[in-house]
């Protein structure tokens, strides 16, 4: 009998309950309240997530982010800014005493983004793992994403991007230097793909999810089953919404 | 003095350095590390910002403290190190 998971699909969400559920999840699982779980949602309205350690004003055109609508949020987790748009983004909470996890952060990225692969697979994509926290297809990025742990639990969530516009993107992120920044876009367009432009059609967020599951469960040999947020999870979302996500203090913090 | 600087860790992230340094006696009055590295766990890049004020930013001493609260604060860094982040810090002084 193979282990079971939690599988939970919370659909579209703002940035700060995004982000507020990952932790409110993160929490239950280290008191043992709720099993392993994997999660994947989406962002509405769009949102750019920037890493824990970034500065928001170095990073985010905030005036640009209000006249299109975009949210943001600073994650607790490391890495770089992401604009989540028309993307499967996912999160896997897990004991960092669970067998199938490795103590070595490293090795556990490695694990974990084989998930992902073997997902993309399923969809006909051939991927690989590229160190430290993407996955490349046809050379190019296709996935990134972030591990924090915290309370002897892991936390790595992280993007699938199904379609990108970079031009949009780079309305919303500032760039280092703004006069290459004509030929940092150009370069980023080679250094970027897309489940759509790989596969030369249009895909919905449910084939992705439903390929991506299975993908999970061939890696951890596991089944994931369909699950809820907790009473206490929702709870305690909320308070870390309140909190944190959804506070200037924490999101202007850096 | 306010300065700043952005580089590149070899093999690893893009290091955002924010230092306000004394000119007069080469050390730091504060600082901000940023940028889009792992450092484990989190909180820890605070404690690294308070324990470099007023150190002096002579390369050979500035690394040495650097290494050293990395050692005692338990610090493990993916994508930075105790020489990028030295080399960060003093990009800001050219």
């Amino acid at each position: 009998m193979k282990e079971q998971w939690r599988f939970l699909q919370t659909g579209f969400k703002t940035a700060a309950t995004n982000m507020a559920i990952d932790r409110a999840v993160l929490m239950a699982n280290s008191e043992g309240k709720v099993p392993p779980t994997v999660r994947f949602f989406a962002w509405k309205p769009p949102a750019i997530s920037i890493g824990y350690f970034q500065s928001l004003n170095d990073e985010v055109d905030l005036a640009n982010c209000k006249k299109f609508g975009v949210d943001y949020v600073r994650r607790i987790t490391g890495g770089g800014a992401v604009f989540h748009e028309n993307e499967l983004t996912y999160s896997i909470i897990l004991p960092e005493s669970h067998p199938q996890i490795s103590k070595n952060i490293m090795e556990s990225y490695g694990r974990i983004c084989g998930a992902l692969v073997k997902g993309l697979k399923q969809l006909g994509i051939e991927s690989r793992y590229a160190p430290i926290n993407d996955i490349i297809a046809d050379n190019r990025k296709i996935s990134g994403s972030a591990q924090t742990r915290k309370l002897r639990t892991v936390l790595q969530h992280g993007t699938i991007i199904i379609d990108v516009d970079v031009d949009k993107m780079f309305s919303l992120l500032k760039v280092p230097n703004e006069k290459i920044k004509d030929k940092l876009i150009a370069d980023v367009k080679q250094r970027v793909t897309s489940i759509k432009h790989i596969l030369g059609k249009e895909i919905s967020f449910s084939e992705v999810a439903k390929a991506i599951k299975t993908g999970f469960e061939e890696e951890f040999n596991i089944k994931l089953t369909k699950g809820e947020l907790t009473e206490e999870e929702l709870a305690l979302s909320k308070k870390f919404e309140k909190e944190f996500f959804g506070t200037k203090v924490w999101n202007h913090r850096r | 003095m306010q300065t700043r600087s952005i580089y590149k860790v070899p093999n690893g992230k893009l290091l955002k350095i924010f230092l306000n340094y004394n000119k007069n006696n080469n050390s730091i009055n504060s600082i901000k590390i940023t940028g889009d590295f792992f450092a484990y766990p989190e909180e820890s890049i605070e404690i690294m910002e308070n324990k470099l004020k007023n150190i002096s930013l002579n390369k050979e001493q500035l690394l040495k403290k650097i290494q050293s609260i990395i050692e005692e604060d338990n610090i493990q860094f993916i994508g930075l190190n105790a020489e990028g982040l030295t080399e960060g810090i003093l990009m800001c002084k050219i």
